[in-house]
């Protein structure tokens, strides 16, 4: 990264010569942009007052936790093969011990249950079994929704059913603002979210909120970018909307996939675990396009469970996932939470701040 | 699940493309960008098996320097 390191250390002079005088509190809302931060270790080497903040930036955290026992309920009915991301199958739901409490324990158990990394592979699975009903477990953000979306229009065979769990990511940014608009400065906006939806759907942060936003990539050199360009918009008083991924973030994103999106999906309220209710933050299928529904097709059970629909008890993902603690100020972190035994989803997926804090070597606070 | 991964378009049938990177061959839909839209030799950023958007090859081989050092920092 020869390159690159000599630009982001030209970002970093410039950002340290930046008048400062108060913290300044900056947040990304991407998964990617806090592995990029914390394995190059940026926070580091930025000046004491810059705080940045990882955001909800982990589709697979705020899950509902609903959705999740209706697919180990699925998987485990045993008539059906049920598909999911990798980073769905350990996370856990709040069963009685002894209970099956995840996809991987569900899989031990027997239920026919499959990690894949790509929609084709659902597809051609389900090909390859025409008698057997499979599911497709499908959570993401628009980056993963997005193909999903691709994958139905270009045609899938009758026996592949979706169970959806697709989120927006800025309506939980403008949730947090208009809840609190005071404990943030700034925003990074997520790069690849941009790809596929443009820039342009940041606009409201400045014009809303009158906070700085910055779309990024990310390497160090597009993040730091993205940061002195929101640290200069505040000290100047002049929000607006940057792009410092222009070489692939179009202001208007990629039409194509958005009007795939459009034909079978549609926009409403939903359920982020722990959080509540986003208003206009999930996709759900429209139309015709709601024989795929799983809910539709298949009959669910309701597992036991406590707590329902919440993290488990003592986790602090819903808050860290809210940038209101940091991963280390989780009692769990560290101690009855590691990747190896985690408890909440923040320490299973890759894009939990938790998981992304441990392998970067944040151990517990003393 | 948000990061892409460039990757280098070998040949291409309709909307279904053989990209390579750093000698792993996957076929990749271009259902997302159009089949008119890239050609043997372009790079593409991909996610989730499709490609997103395409991209020059300069901006490819940041990217894998990142990841490269991201998977170095993940090692130690």
């Amino acid at each position: 990264m020869k390159e690159d390191f000599a630009a982001a250390k030209a970002w970093l002079a410039h950002i340290a010569e930046l008048p400062l005088t108060r913290p300044v509190a900056v947040m990304n809302v991407c998964g990617g942009h806090e592995r990029s931060l914390s394995m190059l270790g940026l926070r580091g080497v930025l000046p004491p007052l810059v705080r940045l903040i990882p955001g909800p930036g982990c589709p697979v955290c705020v899950c509902p936790e609903e959705d999740l026992a209706d697919a180990i309920s699925l998987a485990m009915a045993g008539d059906v093969t049920l598909a999911a991301f990798g980073d769905m199958l350990r996370v856990p739901i709040n069963a009685p011990k002894g209970e099956v409490r995840s996809l991987a324990e569900a899989r031990a158990a027997g239920a026919d249950v499959r990690p894949i990394s790509s929609p084709r592979e659902v597809v051609a699975l389900a090909r390859a079994m025409p008698e057997r009903q499979v599911v497709f477990f499908a959570a993401g953000f628009e980056t993963t929704t997005a193909p999903v979306a691709a994958m139905l229009a270009e045609g899938v065979p009758d026996n592949l059913s979706l169970l959806l769990s697709a989120r927006l990511t800025w309506p939980a940014v403008d949730m947090l603002l208009r809840e609190d608009a005071t404990s943030l400065d700034a925003l990074i906006a997520p790069g690849h979210v941009a790809v596929v939806m443009g820039a342009e759907e940041w606009r409201f942060i400045p014009e809303t909120y009158h906070l700085p936003v910055a779309v990024a990539g990310f390497s160090a050199n597009s993040l730091l970018a993205a940061l002195y360009s929101v640290l200069r918009q505040k000290l100047d008083g002049k929000p607006f909307l940057d792009n410092c991924y222009a070489e692939l973030v179009r202001p208007e994103g990629n039409k194509r996939a958005q009007s795939l999106m459009a034909e079978v999906l549609e926009v409403g309220d939903a359920n982020w675990r722990g959080i509540g209710v986003i208003r206009n933050s999930g996709f759900a299928l429209r139309g015709a396009w709601r024989r795929y529904d799983a809910r539709a097709r298949h009959e669910f059970t309701t597992l036991p469970r406590r707590h329902a629909g919440e993290m488990p008890p003592g986790c602090d993902c819903a808050t860290v996932v809210l940038g209101k603690k940091q991963p280390d100020q989780c009692r769990l972190y560290g101690r009855a939470c590691t990747p190896q035994s985690p408890v909440g989803p923040c320490m299973v997926s890759d894009e939990g701040a938790c998981h992304i804090w441990w392998q970067a070597g944040t151990r517990a606070a003393a | 699940m948000c990061l892409g991964i460039p990757m280098q378009v070998v040949s291409i049938d309709r909307f279904n493309a053989e990209c390579e990177a750093r000698g792993i061959t996957r076929t990749i839909s271009l259902f997302m960008i159009g089949e008119n839209e890239v050609e043997v030799g372009d790079y593409v950023m991909t996610h989730v098996g499709y490609a997103l958007r395409k991209m020059t090859p300069e901006d490819a081989r940041l990217s894998w320097e990142l990841f490269d050092e991201i998977l170095a920092a993940a090692d130690q």
